[in-house]
């Protein structure tokens, strides 16, 4: 489970001055719950996940994964970054074994973890194949294979899909929802998934979480019957949605039913 | 109007011809070809400018070759002014000694002190002003101030080479390491890297490729900076052949010297781009 409490996060301008990234957030994510984070460019929807992640300190307020206050990264949460961060001088493998290295998993056992994750995103073959030789879909699928493969309980993606084809990002989400659903494990995974798609929010999570000018200003739970098919995303209770989360956006006005009241809670 | 049958002929006759210029291809490539072209012009005008020149000021290409091939083991009229007794090929190895050590060395001092400036703040304040300082001073101006300190030997020679090395790799890695896009950093931290690890996985095979385009520069650089401090007064090498035989204005002589000294530079350069080609095969940069 995952616990943000009153999580304000500044930073300091270059040229002087303060923005306010993230206002007084709070928020409990159960474990086991796929929930998207939506919002505007620029109004904190990355900051929040890199303070889940650890790699920024909260200005004030804290984070609190498993009982554990979150001080820096830790083993319990994975990152897929929006830009490539696979290691372009170690071989595909070498990558998604990485996060076991760093774990002192024993070599055959790393390597056999990392090729039923290979396996499980479509890349198996292409093990010894260096990262420059893959598609930017392919690096994705690095990625998303060396998150998961580490084991880790909370899962943190930050518009992982964003820069790719309308093809190519439905496919990751296929591979990204098996990978959440199969059950090998015997918890849960937690995955937070910052986006700016609509659609993409939809299709993918439990619950919708609305980040506007640093504040949390809605928090909408979905029970679209899964698997989700473009069927999925035009019955009355996606619309519903819909509606609200393009009025948050400002791409429509609040209309009758579209109403954020409505939207609010659960 | 061609019909449809010389269609498919002339299809089939570019097919062919397009595998001919592949396997042409394949066996020299066209860098290489181009390589030997810009050295057949050097030495055509070379040969020409003979024409004109004095044979005692510039003599021919062909009778360098020649004094290349008598003075490579033992050159008497050398061994005379108590250097090369055995020829251009121990001075050779004497020079080629002290460029290896000292690009050792430097790359060594540049490539640590430049990565460690990219990392802490603190030294990279303190070293920045100094390489950049250093970097500034004109290497043959610094060359007869290091015959003074510490004497015509070779640890002249070496410490000059060092400096020059230093220097450059320093900036080479410092680049390298602030071109290295902050996103592996933090992926690797969340993937569980203590900062060695973050250090030894991507600090440095994320900075190789640059790192090396550094060395091989430096190397270059190297070898006609040691020839220079042989010449300023070392010992031996091929510096010190140049200089004495200048002194007798044996043109022939001091070519064969300088086209040996070039040959080997060559040589060497061409060892070090196929070691780096392996070592960076991850990287598309050269490819």
């Amino acid at each position: 489970m995952i616990r943000i409490e009153n999580v304000t996060r500044t930073f300091r301008r270059a040229g002087g001055g303060t923005v306010h990234a993230l206002v007084d957030v709070s928020v409990e994510i159960s474990e086991g719950e796929f929930v998207c984070i939506v919002g505007p460019s620029g109004h904190g929807k990355t900051t929040l996940l890199q303070l889940v992640a650890g790699l920024l300190p909260p200005t004030s307020g804290k984070i609190v994964v498993d009982g554990v206050p979150v001080t820096g990264p830790g083993p319990d949460r994975g990152v897929v970054f929006q830009r490539d961060s696979v290691f372009p001088w170690m071989r595909v493998i070498d990558n998604v074994e990485y996060g076991l290295r760093c774990r002192g998993v024993p070599k055959e056992r790393r390597r056999a973890i990392s090729r039923s994750y290979l396996e499980a995103v479509g890349l198996d073959g292409l093990e010894r194949s260096w990262p420059r030789e893959l598609s930017g879909g392919m690096l994705k699928r690095v990625a998303v294979a060396t998150v998961f493969a580490t084991g880790a309980k909370v899962l943190l993606l930050d518009e992982p899909f964003g820069p790719l084809d309308y093809v190519t990002r439905h496919q990751l989400h296929d591979v990204l929802l098996n990978l959440w659903q199969a059950t090998e494990t015997e918890r849960a995974r937690t995955i937070l998934f910052v986006t700016h798609d609509v659609d993409e929010a939809l299709t993918l999570s439990d619950r919708i979480l609305v980040v506007k000018q640093g504040r949390l200003v809605d928090d909408m739970r979905s029970t679209l019957p899964r698997p989700r098919t473009t069927d999925s995303l035009v019955v009355p209770e996606a619309l519903r949605h819909k509606h609200v989360l393009l009025s948050h956006l400002g791409l429509e006005a609040p209309g009758p039913s579209g109403a954020v009241a409505t939207g609010a809670g659960a | 109007m061609a019909g449809a049958t010389s269609a498919t002929g002339f299809h089939s006759e570019a097919a062919n011809r397009w595998q001919l210029r592949a396997g042409l291809r394949r066996a020299v490539r066209p860098a290489e070809l181009l390589g030997v072209l810009g050295l057949a012009l050097v030495l055509g005008f070379w040969w020409l400018m003979t024409l004109v020149i004095s044979r005692t000021a510039l003599p021919l290409p062909q009778d360098v070759f020649a004094r290349i091939a008598d003075d490579f083991g033992g050159a008497p009229e050398l061994a005379l002014y108590g250097v090369g007794q055995n020829g251009l090929l121990s001075s050779m190895i004497y020079t080629g000694e002290n460029v290896l050590v000292s690009v050792a060395i430097g790359a060594t001092i540049g490539t640590v002190t430049g990565l460690a400036s990219a990392r802490f703040r603190l030294a990279r304040e303190i070293i920045d002003p100094i390489v950049l300082t250093a970097g500034t001073i004109p290497i043959l101006v610094a060359a007869p101030f290091f015959l003074i300190w510490f004497g015509v030997a070779r640890i002249s020679a070496l410490l000059l080479v060092i400096l020059y090395v230093s220097t450059i790799l320093y900036i080479f890695a410092q680049r390298a390491a602030d071109n290295l896009d902050p996103v592996y950093e933090d992926a690797a931290r969340t993937l569980g890297a203590t900062p060695r690890r973050v250090i030894r996985d991507l600090l440095v095979p994320g900075t190789v490729p640059e790192i090396l385009g550094g060395i091989r520069i430096a190397l270059g650089g190297a070898w006609g900076l040691e020839a220079i401090a042989e010449l300023l007064g070392l010992p031996d090498g091929i510096g010190k052949i140049i200089q004495v035989l200048s002194q007798q204005t044996d043109a022939e002589g001091i070519m064969a010297a300088i086209v040996f000294l070039g040959a080997v530079a060559v040589l060497f350069d061409a060892l070090t781009a196929v070691a780096f080609r392996w070592l960076t095969r991850w990287s598309a940069t050269w490819a």
